[in-house]
């Protein structure tokens, strides 16, 4: 009995994560029946059968999200039920109607998101602004303990459901595209039920758009031999990228140097940054590799998450490399509602305001932000209208505006539901920015960027030199590495020097590992400390960047870096393995990838294992001691 | 391919895994590494969850008890008003006996705190910095029995604390401590160490004059208090008697050249707590400190409570016992030392934490844990010295675990979270006023 209910009942402290053995004895029954169903002669399976394998994945991922979530399941199931009868609303009425249902679904599902994720946000910030002392109350712990507020659950916590971000934005994608007419509605709510809870993609994306996936469910199963392949591929390789790249990083030096960056000399707090930077994509892109491997298996096609994204050469590239379903999520119901770089309109005015109120908010100062910021928006109104008035064609100067201010709410936006804390929208509005600073770069002449590098450099040299406060020597250092690499290119350019391969490569790997050091240092903004409560953590994430800045720009301490690289030499070796794959050309990944696929099946049964024995080896690696440096 | 032709791939890796769990002994040497596997057993266990139960109990009771404490905390307690008698001078062990009436002397200078400083100084390694687990004990010590200011810090401060940050500007420019005046420690690396032994009571100097930044030195060190109960404008400076200096404020001015061994701020009645953090020092430094000059300190500061917090540097680094034993011993050496130069205090040592890390895929705590602990136990008892097991009051093996889990303790499996920290700094200040026991 304890082992059924053991198997069967929801358990807070062992979810179903793809990392562990639990996960894939559940996942071998669950496909030994899906074969079960799909057996026979393939010309010979019916509509039926295949209606049969959709219901059965929609239970089976159910249980999968109850066993990580609990009664969780209950939103799950609301929200698949309101936007399946409200996009089916949609498709039979008039335009006004039409838009009342969308209206409806997005005030149903944002509300859900924002009560569950941002409740504890908005109570501290309104008790900051106004000196209240509003707590949260959950509303479903209320209702499911029978409107009493003790019982079985707790008013006073509201807790965030597993993968809400994303199901929530699978279901807006949904009805978006219903409205707009590029879908039908799904008629039938279990293959609709299917879409939105399909258990690979359910906790952790990738963030399915309906017109890709729900074509999906009328077609036969069809997996090549190929495909096969290349599904065990991404899977291993997700184990891979997870627990070795991931978690021994994390273990071994990253956790504890962002843990208490004082205790770490300057040399150590910056290689833990870049280390984390490529911790972060090797966890969440290992994730969802195994989550587009398995749903590969079962003969459906999720698209492509993370391109090599720290292959990047600008900003702007990084995020369509990087979280693609999100980014193109984003785009598609946001940046071009917007108005893209087409216009800007209620909207875009409307946004800035609110990060603007919210940043003075935040800073408390009022009047330095407010002010500038009310005359930019009317210079940017008068002088749109002014160009706009003279000629009906857009100019590339007005598209570069548009697209930056439309681009930097999109990046604030998409701070904000990373993390229901400051520090993300500080990291979203960091990396807005810098996209910013980078498309305008790309539009000047390479004597205006010099110049401009120059100066900038030296103002900050200066600054340096008379407040020697960290954070300038930081940036002052920063600057003048992008100085030197600005003066080479613009002798080169009064040279007269063509361009032939060799200085394109450099001017390639000098693009790359500026745009790496930049997300990087965006970086020191994306951890949370999820394991408190949102005011602390806040305090935390801010005075954890501030100290690590701190010992970066102030107790650097090069004495120490050979003792450092020695004792940490596996961490040094699997940092620098990491990125050397991260780095090789795709075609190499591509062939890599297809000798894998193609080789024969027995011996792929050993390549697995070998491959599952290695990686099994970092999950039981004894943990690298304690070592101080610097005293 | 067909599903049943996956299903069977799948079958065949498995079938591969789990005879590897039957060929394989656990562990395997291979091309000069260990090669590890689970045994079947530990697979088909690795399902099962039945010690979560009792692990779970454990936790709510640690969190239960580190409930009461935050209650105690917050509850008036009545402060003791005699001082316990004094006990005679040696004490029959007993390994079960409550090491606090080896705190007499230090009981009994409570009563004096209206007329004249007390000081007690809380030596210890990186458990310590940032004034974590000092800064409750300086708390409650000050609320009951009077005294300001966080007492001493060095000139340069490398580390900022809760409590106080500093600002070092020389010749009018500001200047990381690394850049100022050259400091010497007592537990640093043999570069940064000096052979007189004269650290004064902090185990670390500035010398000035002597610094990266050549030129004639003029120093201002300003101390902004980061909460408003560190705020306190009195100060006393410990250096040579070649060094001037002026006050203002959270300001002090230095000039001369010479020594400077730490500034503080503080009353002169009261209670005064200094929090001495030493990095990734074993403790066996006190015996490189100068005698005479600790000696005049302890003397004329009236230090009645000597803290020694240290150990857990030993933990990761050494698995055998004789190991730890001569480290006790050489711990033992530094015990007797301090008492020989502060013979009117009270000392008070302070285990190490629970301590875990990762073997095998598990957490554990390191073997050498409880083992340290009951030596140094032993130790202080035998040298009439009081004794905290911060392990035992934290539950024992594997609590920390418990500990990270519930947010006090950090990834690294050693160092508390400020909250951990403060749960800790209160339950030795409760202990230490018989609030409680260990």
């Amino acid at each position: 009995m304890d082992f059924l209910s053991h198997i069967f009942a929801f358990d807070a402290d062992s979810p179903l994560l793809f990392t562990q053995f639990y996960f894939w004895g559940f996942f071998a029954l669950v496909f030994a029946l899906f074969a079960l169903i799909l057996s026979g002669q393939q010309s010979a399976i019916s509509n039926q059968r295949m209606h049969l394998r959709n219901v059965y994945l929609m239970f089976v991922s159910w249980f999968f999200y109850y066993k990580t979530s609990g009664l969780f399941l209950l939103i799950l199931l609301f929200v698949t039920l309101s936007d399946w009868l409200i996009a089916r609303g949609i498709k039979n009425s008039e335009l006004r109607i039409k838009k009342f249902w969308l209206c409806l679904s997005i005030i149903i599902d944002l509300g859900l998101l924002a009560y569950f994720k941002y409740a504890y946000f908005f109570t501290n910030m309104i008790n900051d602004l106004f000196g209240t002392g509003f707590r949260v109350f959950d509303v479903f712990a209320y209702v499911g303990n029978g409107f009493a507020e003790t019982g079985r659950f707790s008013v006073d916590t509201i807790v965030l459901p597993v993968g809400i971000s994303f199901y929530i934005f699978q279901v807006i994608s949904y009805t978006a595209d219903v409205y707009r007419g590029r879908i039908q509605p799904v008629r039938n709510i279990l293959d609709f039920g299917f879409y939105v809870s399909f258990f690979p993609q359910l906790v952790a994306g990738p963030i399915v758009r309906a017109e890709e996936f729900i074509p999906q469910l009328y077609k036969p199963y069809h997996l090549s031999r190929r495909a096969f392949g290349i599904a065990v591929f991404w899977i291993l390789n997700g184990l891979a990228k997870k627990i070795i790249m991931s978690d021994y990083l994390a273990v071994n030096l990253i956790d504890r140097v962002f843990d208490n960056p004082l205790l770490f000399s300057g040399f150590e707090n910056l290689f833990a940054l870049f280390a984390y930077s490529l911790q972060v994509y090797a966890d969440f892109s290992g994730y969802t590799d195994i989550a587009i491997g398995i749903a590969m298996l079962m003969g459906f096609y999720l698209p492509m998450n993370f391109n090599s994204p720290y292959k990047s050469q600008n900003p702007q590239e990084f995020w369509r490399r990087w979280h693609m379903s999100l980014g193109r999520w984003l785009k598609t119901y946001l940046y071009i509602p917007l108005g893209g770089n087409r216009k800007i309109g209620f909207g875009t005015y409307f946004w800035l305001s609110v990060i603007a109120l919210v940043s003075a908010a935040l800073t408390g100062w009022w009047i330095w932000i407010l002010v500038p910021f009310a005359v930019f928006m009317v210079g940017v109104f008068v002088w749109d209208k002014i160009i706009s008035h003279r000629s009906s064609v857009i100019s590339n100067q007005q598209k570069l505006l548009y697209s930056n201010l439309n681009s930097f709410i999109t990046q604030v936006m998409g701070g904000l539901w990373h993390g229901a804390s400051w520090n993300f929208i500080i990291w979203g509005g960091i990396n807005g920015i810098g996209m910013i600073i980078n498309k305008i770069w790309r539009e000047t002449g390479w004597h205006l960027r010099f110049g401009a590098m120059t100066l900038l450099t030296a103002g900050l040299c200066v600054l340096d030199y008379t407040t020697n406060l960290p954070a300038w020597r930081l940036f002052a250092v920063w600057a003048a590495i992008v100085w030197i690499g600005t003066a080479i290119r613009y002798i080169y350019f009064l040279c007269e020097g063509a361009d032939n391969k060799f200085t394109k490569a450099i001017g390639t790997a000098w693009a790359i590992l500026q745009t790496f050091t930049f997300i990087t240092f965006t970086r020191l903004f994306f951890r949370s400390s999820s394991n408190l409560d949102p005011a602390s953590a806040n305090e935390v994430a801010w005075s954890t960047a501030k100290n690590m800045v701190n010992q970066i720009g102030g107790a650097w301490n090069s004495a120490i870096i050979p003792d450092f690289l020695w004792e940490y030499r596996w961490v040094v070796a699997m940092f620098v393995a990491g990125m050397i794959i991260h780095w090789l050309p795709t075609n190499w990944k591509r062939r890599y990838r297809l000798w894998f696929a193609k080789m024969p099946l027995w011996l792929m049964v050993i390549a697995v294992c070998i491959a599952i024995v290695v990686i099994y080896q970092f999950v039981t690696a004894d943990m690298q001691p304690f070592i101080y440096f610097q005293f | 391919m067909r599903p049943y032709k996956v299903l069977l791939f799948f079958a065949c890796v498995l079938a591969c895994l789990a005879a590897l769990c039957l060929v394989l002994p656990g562990r395997v040497a291979f091309a000069g590494t260990e090669v590890r596997w689970p045994t079947l057993a530990e697979v088909m266990g690795s399902t099962e969850h039945g010690t979560e139960g009792i692990e779970l109990l454990d936790t709510l009771d640690t969190l239960e008890r580190l409930d009461t404490l935050e209650t105690l905390e917050t509850a008036d307690t009545v402060v003791p008003e005699k001082p316990k008698p004094v006990v005679p001078p040696k004490v029959v062990v007993d390994s079960t006996m409550d090491s606090r009436i080896f705190l007499q002397s230090f009981y009994a200078s409570l009563s004096q705190t209206g007329e004249r400083r007390v000081r007690v100084l809380h030596y210890g390694d990186s458990q310590i910095e940032e004034d974590r687990m000092t800064m409750q004990i300086r708390e409650t010590l000050q609320k009951r029995y009077g005294g300001q200011g966080v007492g001493l810090m060095p000139l340069a401060q490398t580390i900022p604390t809760r409590t106080t940050r500093q600002e070092l500007q020389m010749n009018g420019k500001i200047i990381t401590p690394q850049n100022g005046p050259k400091r010497y420690l007592v537990y640093g690396p043999k570069r940064d160490q000096r052979k007189d032994g004269l650290y004064g009571v902090m185990g670390q100097v500035a010398i000035m004059a002597d610094s990266l930044v050549s030129g004639s030195e003029d120093i201002i060190a300003v101390c902004k208090p980061q909460m408003e109960s560190a705020h306190y404008e009195r100060w006393k400076i410990f250096a040579d008697s070649t060094i001037y200096y002026e006050t203002n404020g959270d300001t002090v001015h230095l000039s001369g050249k010479g020594a400077v061994y730490g500034l503080s701020q503080e009353s002169d009645t009261g209670v005064i707590v200094d929090n001495i953090p030493m990095r990734g020092c074993l403790g066996l430094v006190f015996t490189k400190m100068d005698s005479t000059q600790l000696a005049t300190f302890y003397a004329e500061e009236n230090v009645k409570l000597i803290i020694m917090q240290f150990g857990g540097n030993a933990i990761p680094f050494n698995e055998q016992p004789s190991t730890i034993k001569s480290i006790v011993k050489g711990l033992r050496d530094q015990v007797r030392y301090v008492q020989r130069c502060a013979p009117e205090a009270s000392i008070l040592f302070i285990g190490p934490s629970d301590m875990i890390r990762k073997k095998d895929g598990e957490w554990q705590t390191y073997p050498m844990v409880p083992y340290m602990d009951k030596l140094l136990r032993k130790m202080a008892l035998e040298e009439n010295i009081a004794y905290f097991s911060l392990y035992n009051w934290m539950g024992g093996s594997g609590s920390m675990l418990r500990w990270q889990e519930a947010g006090l303790a950090g990834s690294d499996g050693v160092h508390f979270y400020r909250n951990g920290a403060k749960k800790a700094g209160n339950a030795v200040v409760e202990w230490i006023l018989g609030e409680i026991k260990n």
